[in-house]
């Protein structure tokens, strides 16, 4: 078993969540577009494209706030707070 | 023989069963979540059942875990957070021995399938959202709307943190569906190079596959431990609404 603590790991995972966030914010994003299209509004590719430019925004805004974190906790050594 | 890299992903019906239309056979994936929740329980019960203070080797892997979970709780959640303590051990637990019993050969990763990990994620988001409503009725939809925003922003801000919201447990479940299904398709393509490649070149692909195996084993452990984080972390959102310094900025 890997030391919990061991930064190589703590490094690792981190850079797996940065991916997944971006990506599932674009999905929901898109879907929700998608689905105003065709079952609520009936607008044309409008909802898609509104939605997926909110997903976009959404995720990489997730990325930030994310990334802001790791930045914040590693400045105040003792304080750990791996988000 | 060829054989697909997706092969060791499909589902072969032991005992079929059909109610009205409803398929719950036991399947392999079925079967292979029967034997982790053995495995746990057993590792659990015969490391607490001998409550030594100078632990043996059994107990002190099991104290290390339990520490290890506590850990996780009291980083994102904080004291009060130990009253998930039962839920968040259960779901890393389950998780982490799900990914290591699919690493031995020949048996089964239920955690490649992403209907177990959306029923996981959403089940977490969806109690972190009954939870908060609980705790903070109304109020709790404050949580769309970071502090400090603008009130012309609004209209803005609002859609863009319900997409976050939602990307949530999304996330939760395809990170953990994606490695481990692409972990192990690479590892049943290198495999599948040995095979055909016969003595002389296969020995190559074999070694990569050992090195891979070793590599998903740290995998393993990180993809339980990153969706335990997480699942801290929803629960926490919603136990102190912007109590934190989430969206300080």
């Amino acid at each position: 078993m890997p030391p919990p603590g061991d930064p190589l790991y703590a490094g690792l995972g981190q850079a797996v969540r940065i991916g997944t966030e971006l990506l599932a914010a674009l999905i929901v994003g898109g879907g929700l577009g998608w689905a105003v299209d065709g079952y609520i509004l009936d607008s044309g590719p409008w909802g898609l494209v509104v939605g997926l430019i909110l997903g976009a925004v959404a995720g990489i805004r997730n990325a930030y706030r994310t990334a802001q974190q790791w930045q914040k906790s590693s400045d105040t050594p003792g304080k750990d707070q791996r988000r | 023989m060829e054989e697909s890299p997706l092969h060791p992903f499909e589902l072969h019906n032991f005992v079929p069963i059909n109610i009205g239309g409803l398929d719950i056979s036991i399947n392999k994936a079925v079967l292979t979540m029967w034997v982790v929740v053995a495995l746990v329980a057993a590792l659990m019960v015969m490391a607490g059942s001998a409550r030594r203070l100078v632990p043996g080797k059994l107990q002190s892997l099991a104290e290390m875990l339990v520490d290890f979970i506590r850990g996780i709780i009291l980083d994102t959640m904080g004291e009060g957070g130990m009253k998930f303590f039962p839920l968040v051990a259960t779901l890393f637990l389950f998780i982490l021995f799900c990914n290591l019993v699919g690493l031995i050969p020949g048996s089964y990763t239920v955690t490649s399938q992403i209907i177990v990990t959306a029923v996981f994620a959403f089940s977490v988001y969806g109690l972190s959202l009954v939870m908060g409503f609980a705790l903070h009725g109304a109020k709790f939809l404050g949580i769309l709307v970071p502090p400090g925003t603008p009130a012309w922003l609004l209209p803005l801000m609002i859609p863009i943190e319900l997409i976050s919201q939602l990307a949530r447990p999304i996330s939760l479940a395809v990170r953990l569906f994606a490695n481990m299904t692409a972990g192990h398709v690479i590892l049943g393509v290198l495999f599948g190079l040995t095979v055909s490649g016969g003595l002389l070149i296969g020995w190559l692909p074999f070694v990569f596959t050992i090195a891979m195996n070793g590599l998903e084993l740290g995998i393993a452990f990180i993809q339980a431990y990153i969706f335990t984080v997480l699942t801290c972390v929803y629960l926490g959102d919603a136990f102190h609404l912007h109590g934190h310094d989430e969206h300080a900025h």
